[in-house]
């Protein structure tokens, strides 16, 4: 298969698989998922082929998240090392958050001190769930991230849901509220945090960073209907992930309404047919 | 676990360079193998093979046991190799490595597989007394092509061997008067290993030295006789090569195998020549 | 032995009701298994192979990355019923040993492992059934897996098994006649239509060698347009479920339609 100009009209997407050729590498650049063999460009992953201009990549549709900065992340502390923490954020390699970029007790421009450093596994400690942003990437492509800001932190009151990171789009925002009571966090990862809704005041209480709140292990209160709130949302991206969907907040709305006018038990939505049911209503919607 | 170092740099440079240049460290062609030296020892089947510095022991002896009931007419064959770390610090003796499971795998495939002893002859009384062989190889120094070391060691070593012709008197065997028997074999395999490089206009090299083996972009070994019969061919993995260049390789192989066949028979005649079997 | 049998008939069929040269039927189903990023199940006839792709990922031990490029770690387990004898095989076994180095060696120089440094990409292969060709099922069930994982190859590899019978070469062959006869196994990359593996084993002639070598060349290629169809097939289906339209299915049938009438023609 060889391109020319023209195959690249608008609205399709051509698909290749690894050791394809794509086109002559005279009139293109190759770039991500290609590589260059006597004059042809060739794919190296399974994938959909993009074209910026004379740049010729491939975006493999299933494969490991390759972050970018300012991506929000949702991860867990693998380690603790010595001023900073690896962070398994579903990449090529754990992401490293450095003691300096997170918010210590005791306001935002307080300097790190020794003693911050002994107490490291007081604020994460292996095994924590945590928002961030990619901050920037070390000279051998490990991601560093950064948790200063009142949004990003330790996770609690919820859970963990995964799926493969070519569903999450970038969106305006990655914070998103069901009015179901539910707040999400979808992690450009594919990380995604199912919790119980915390009010704006709660969240931020102005200048008062609140360590005691930010750091703390305990889950509060949560009344049975957020409970099963947030088991049937995490069971509908369960299923949109299995069939592939890519998450947006209208299509989790659209989702979550069928799922409730169908009056089934929370858990009778991980039937196969129910699932299958869900994904057709919710194309059939938007 | 530190990993033994690998080569250096300007070694690696250097040898890629001269290599461009058909030109080996040790002034060897490329396709030139360094003579094997085989000294016998006072036993029957034992011998020590060098080829350059890599030097392997090879010793066979031969008990007489009962045999498996699936297997009531056949000899039993085993191999024994020990690379142990006295051979070069790039073996352990906990965890077999990698390159000790390819050499252990590749001995059984050439000399056991291959059928290259006569099992059936092994046989003394059928379903009673077989004869079972124990071929031991020791690995005393690794330079490089360790393989094709071992198997040349351990083919020489079963010819060399001889068993004793034992007489069945009723329930009893014993050692006869007459001379020694040599094993009745079905072929002489020998095993020639190349290295190829990860630049392709790099022609590959035969018996590569230790250096060449570990900057060698993968390894194609071929055992085979005299009679042009191949015995395993094994590319495992590693640069790929046109379809013309194996076959190429397996045709140099050819050669060669018929030149080391000449010199494994001669220095056996000149052995037993020099050997008076005693006949009690 | 099995004298008994005969291998290719007079009318030039094989004990299975197969030509020279036909191959057994091809399976290949990529269906996500459990977290694993990439999953293939590969059947050849009877022998049936899964391979589970994790990574590149974090290196579990840090003393044995590389700074430049990913380490692979691949490791095979037999199941106990998957051959006719029920037999349970320790890890340590040395024939299990050698298909997992000649796995690894294999696809060392085919995925691009610079692009992943410090990293560790693990291939966890899991024979399900055994009916000869075991060593082709395993790599071109890795193959597929491993483009289903997302990580970049050259090429992908096709492997296929061949052997000689008098002096007609077989290909393909089942464990009834992988015991009768010496058998090959070729594995090619089809791009460049270079050969990464060459495997023989038991006594054969040169000549009959480089016969049998071309034609498991040649046989190589049919794989790989059958491994190449079920990736393609696999990467529209998940394209389409993602909500884009896309050309290109329609041609797919046309390019199937040729293929199947040049294996008739084998």
């Amino acid at each position: 298969m060889v391109l020319d100009d023209e195959d690249f009209a608008e609205g399709t997407q051509k698909l290749t698989c690894p050791g394809e050729p794509i086109t002559s590498s005279h009139a293109f650049m190759r770039g991500h998922g290609t590589y260059v063999d006597n004059e042809e460009v060739i794919a190296s992953v399974a994938g959909t082929i993009e074209r910026v201009n004379k740049l010729i990549s491939v975006r493999a549709i299933r494969a490991r998240y390759s972050p970018e900065v300012g991506d929000l992340v949702v991860g867990r502390i693998t380690e603790v090392q010595p001023r900073r923490w690896k962070v398994d954020a579903n990449s090529r390699q754990d992401a490293v958050l450095m003691l300096s970029s997170v918010n210590l007790p005791g306001g935002v421009q307080r300097r790190k001190l020794e003693s911050d450093e002994l107490q490291m596994r007081t604020f994460f400690e292996e095994g924590d769930l945590l928002v961030a942003e990619v901050q920037a990437f070390f000279a051998d492509g490990v991601m560093s991230l950064h948790t200063r800001s009142l949004r990003y932190g330790k996770l609690r009151n919820g859970q963990l849901i995964t799926v493969p990171p070519a569903l999450i789009r970038r969106l305006k925002s990655h914070f998103i509220t069901l009015p179901c009571g539910v707040d999400l966090i979808l992690g450009l990862n594919g990380y995604i945090w199912v919790s119980k809704h915390l009010k704006q005041n709660e969240q931020e209480g102005e200048d008062a960073f609140d360590a005691e709140a930010v750091y703390s292990n305990r889950n509060d209160d949560i009344d049975d209907a957020t409970r099963a709130a947030i088991s049937r949302v995490s069971n509908i991206i369960r299923i949109l992930g299995a069939h592939f969907v890519p998450l947006t907040d209208t299509l989790l709305l659209d989702a979550y309404e069928w799922a409730v006018e169908q009056e089934g038990g929370v858990k009778d939505l991980l039937n196969s047919d129910i699932g299958d049911a869900l994904v057709s209503a919710v194309a059939a919607r938007s | 676990m530190p990993r033994p170092p690998s080569p250096s740099i300007p070694e690696k440079e250097f040898l890629y360079g001269s290599l461009k240049q058909s030109l080996r460290l040790d002034g060897r062609n490329p396709l030139e193998m360094r003579t094997p030296t085989l000294t016998f020892g006072p036993d029957l089947g034992w011998v020590e093979c060098a080829m350059g510095k890599t030097r392997v022991i090879a010793q066979v002896e031969g008990k007489m046991v009962k045999p498996p009931p699936e297997r009531p007419l056949e000899g039993l064959i085993t191999i024994h190799s020990e690379l142990s770390p006295m051979a070069s610090s790039e073996y352990e003796s906990i965890r077999p490595s990698e390159e000790e499971v390819t050499i252990t795998r590749m001995l059984d495939k050439v000399l056991r597989r291959s059928d290259v002893v006569d099992k059936e002859s092994l046989c003394v009384l059928s379903g009673q007394r077989v004869w079972h062989l124990r071929l031991t190889i020791h690995c005393l120094a690794d330079a490089g092509n360790m393989l094709d070391c071992a198997c040349l060691a351990g083919v020489v070593a079963l010819k060399h061997f001889r068993r004793p012709e034992v007489e069945v008197v009723g329930e009893e065997h014993d050692p006869s008067e007459r001379a020694p028997l040599p094993l009745s074999m079905h072929h002489t395999p020998f095993c020639f290993t190349f290295a190829y490089f990860p630049d392709p206009t790099i022609l590959p090299v035969l018996d590569p030295s230790h250096l060449e083996q570990r900057l060698s972009a993968g390894l194609m070994s071929v055992a085979l006789n005299a009679q042009r019969e191949l015995c395993v061919v094994q590319k495992a993995g590693g640069m790929p090569l046109d379809q013309q260049e194996v076959l190429r390789i397996v045709d140099v192989a050819v050669g060669k195998a018929k030149e080391l066949d000449k010199l494994v028979e001669t220095r056996l005649k000149e052995d037993w020549a020099g050997r008076t079997v005693e006949v009690r | 032995m099995s004298s008994r049998i005969e291998i290719l008939n007079d009318g030039g069929y094989r004990s299975d009701g197969r030509r020279q040269y036909e191959l057994r039927s091809i399976d290949i189903d990529m269906s996500p298994q459990g977290t694993a990023d990439g999953c293939a199940v590969v059947s050849h006839g009877l022998t049936q192979v899964q391979v589970c792709v994790f990574g590149p990922r974090e290196a579990r031990k840090r003393a044995e990355t590389l700074h430049d490029r990913a380490v692979l770690n691949v490791e095979v387990g037999v199941l106990p019923f998957s051959a006719g004898e029920r037999r349970r095989r320790g890890r340590a076994d040395r024939r299990i040993l050698e298909l997992a180095a000649s796995i690894k060696s294999t696809f060392e120089p085919v995925i691009q492992t610079s692009l992943y440094p410090r990293s560790q990409i693990d291939i966890f292969v899991s024979v399900l059934a055994q009916d000869g060709g075991l060593l082709q099922a395993c790599i071109n069930a890795t193959s597929v897996a491993l483009a289903s994982a997302g990580i970049a190859l050259g090429d992908l590899v096709c492997a296929v098994s061949g052997g000689v019978h008098g002096t007609f070469p077989l290909l393909d062959l089942s464990a009834l006649e992988e015991g009768d006869l010496p058998n090959v196994t070729v594995a090619i990359t089809p791009r460049s239509g270079k050969v990464t593996l060459v495997t023989l084993e038991t006594r054969l002639h040169v000549d009959r060698f480089g016969e049998v070598f071309a034609r498991a060349c040649e046989a190589g290629r049919v794989i790989h347009t059958e491994m190449r169809r079920a990736v393609r097939a696999r990467t529209s289906k998940l394209v389409d479920a993602m909500g884009a339209g896309t050309k290109g299915t329609g041609e797919e049938d046309v390019e199937r339609d040729v293929l199947m009438s040049e294996i008739n023609d084998f």
